[in-house]
């Protein structure tokens, strides 16, 4: 089925959730109800609990729990082909946010399949590219200092509303071309959308985010800038404006997309840098050595998913999935797939480079990984070299919040000060 | 600029002018030149614009451009061959004017 993005009509499935609805072609066998995102012993310790998801589950298993009965891949070769064939696993209908069917949109491009996907990504690509992304450097690593300012001298913070959260939102608002004061707003939004697991306040949050950049849109017409929401609302490719339903869709995605995920990626580095001063001291003995140490900290700490909708009948490792039914890729299972990465949980900055997960792979792979990439090692860099000890706090005691983007809740940090 | 010469597993052949700094994939996706994917946007993290570099430039135009690259060839889906790179790691400039480079069957 083909879709029009310029003239959005709500999907026709059937959500299944719940024991009572499992499809009669999934064999008793592979069905588990594993918890992920939610259940206690995911969030004890999520990405352990990931990892060990190869030698407790099936390599493809189909879960039964309350939000969303879906086949489960953990293999990183069966990802790859997944998220690689788009005409047999469609993004169509696979984004789970809830949308008024009266004004319904696409969230674009995600939810686009190839071909009309590419006109938009390349709307944007240019600002997102690895060479795009670097003329953000030296503001970024400005950014950091002036953070890392405002605590240092107290010997503690918590790292995630000091930290973790200001460094990519601010940069994010700022590309976009959003008023830096609406940040606390807008990760609130983010934080009731993507981790409230009730479908009435995410759409309700959905609706109010809605309202705010159908103003910010108007505002980008009428007075256009360098950010990215004047940039795809003035887009016209192939010579055609994009429209108003093209625009929103659009620019909606990228807050969506762009706002909790560096944060929890952070988050979840940070705490691990906490508990592995010796490692600290390698990655600062080996400053050379920073790419490979992002793209190994990213295999290890991956924060998200990839859900799809299987478009046709298929066989994948034995099992029968049928057109309709839902498969996400839990990528950071993927990630520590043993028969790609060797002793899978140990963080080895001398690996030998394999495609990480962490971004996703296929047409729909993260638009925002050059930034991401770039942010965290520039998060690494300026932090380590003005904080290069700092353990826990004592008392803390880590959370995990559930929800589809994985890191720790709160991450007291504190380190010694000299006196003045 | 150079004039960049890219032939499928077919013999099907595509000429693309490719503004100098700018790299062998980015010219492909920009011309629809499907053979090459490219789907990590050039950032060495995905092996899908592996491309065989003609025999003929093969000496000026040089092996992997670094360790990356030579590891991550190793995951590309069509068979690896002496001449094999990424192409986003090949650069263009006018010394490349004439380019020629051969795509395999198939990226993933």
């Amino acid at each position: 089925m083909a879709i029009d993005p310029a003239n959005p009509v709500p999907p026709v499935f059937t959500r299944s959730a719940g024991p009572d609805q499992v499809p009669p072609h999934v064999p008793p066998e592979l069905i588990r109800s594993a918890g992920i995102t939610f259940g206690p012993e995911f969030l004890a310790a999520p990405h352990r609990f990931m990892a060990q998801l190869h030698e407790t589950h099936p390599p493809l298993f189909y879960d039964v729990n309350p939000f969303q009965n879906a086949w489960q891949a953990i293999k990183h070769e069966d990802a790859l082909f997944i998220l690689r064939h788009a005409d047999i696993f469609s993004n169509e209908g696979a984004t789970p946010f809830p949308r008024d069917p009266a004004d319904y949109f696409y969230f674009i491009p995600i939810e686009i399949d190839p071909p009309e996907h590419r006109k938009y990504r390349n709307v944007v690509e240019p600002m997102f590219s690895p060479q795009g992304v670097l003329k953000l450097e030296e503001t970024m690593r400005q950014l950091a200092n002036e953070l890392i300012d405002a605590f240092i001298a107290k010997g503690e913070c918590d790292f995630t509303r000091a930290f973790g959260r200001p460094f990519p939102v601010t940069i994010f608002l700022r590309l976009m071309g959003l008023p830096l004061d609406m940040t606390d707003t807008f990760v609130d939004w983010a934080v009731a959308l993507l981790h409230s697991n009730d479908r009435t306040i995410m759409a309700e949050t959905l609706a109010k985010i809605g309202a705010y950049l159908k103003q910010a849109i108007a505002e980008k017409k009428a007075h256009p800038d360098e950010g990215v929401i004047s940039r795809i609302a003035h887009a016209a490719p192939d010579g055609i404006p994009l429209s108003e339903k093209e625009i929103f869709g659009f620019v909606i995605f990228l807050f969506i997309g762009g706002l909790d995920t560096v944060f929890a990626t952070l988050n979840n580095i940070w705490l691990w840098l906490a508990n592995n001063p010796e490692r600290r001291a390698e990655m600062l003995a080996d400053p050379g050595n920073i790419h490979a140490q992002v793209e190994e900290l990213l295999r290890v700490h991956s924060v998200t998913f990839s859900g799809r909708t299987v478009a046709r009948d298929v066989e994948l490792r034995g099992a029968q999935l049928k057109a309709g039914d839902k498969i996400t890729c839990i990528l950071p299972a993927c990630n520590f797939d043993p028969d790609v990465f060797p002793n899978p949980t140990e963080v080895d900055f001398h690996r030998p480079k394999k495609i990480i997960l962490a971004f996703t792979v296929g047409v729909h792979s993260c638009m925002g990984a050059h930034l991401a990439r770039l942010e965290v090692k520039i998060a690494l860099q300026e932090w380590l070299k003005r904080i290069p000890a700092f353990t826990l706090q004592p008392d803390a005691e880590i959370v995990y919040r559930p929800g589809g983007v994985i890191g720790p809740e709160w991450l007291p940090l504190q380190w010694p000060v000299s006196p003045a | 600029m150079a004039t960049v010469t890219y032939i499928e597993a077919d013999g099907t052949r595509h000429h693309a002018d490719i503004a100098s700094g700018e790299n062998v994939m980015r010219g492909a996706v920009i011309n629809d030149i499907e053979g090459i994917v490219g789907e990590c946007g050039g950032g060495l993290a995905c092996a899908t614009c592996h491309c065989y570099v003609d025999q003929d430039w093969f000496e000026q135009v040089g092996g992997p451009a670094s360790q990356d690259e030579a590891d991550m060839l190793e995951s590309a889906a069509a068979e690896l061959r002496p001449t094999s790179r990424l192409s986003c790691q090949i650069v263009v400039s006018d010394d490349l004017d004439g380019l020629v480079v051969h795509l395999p069957t198939h990226q993933f």
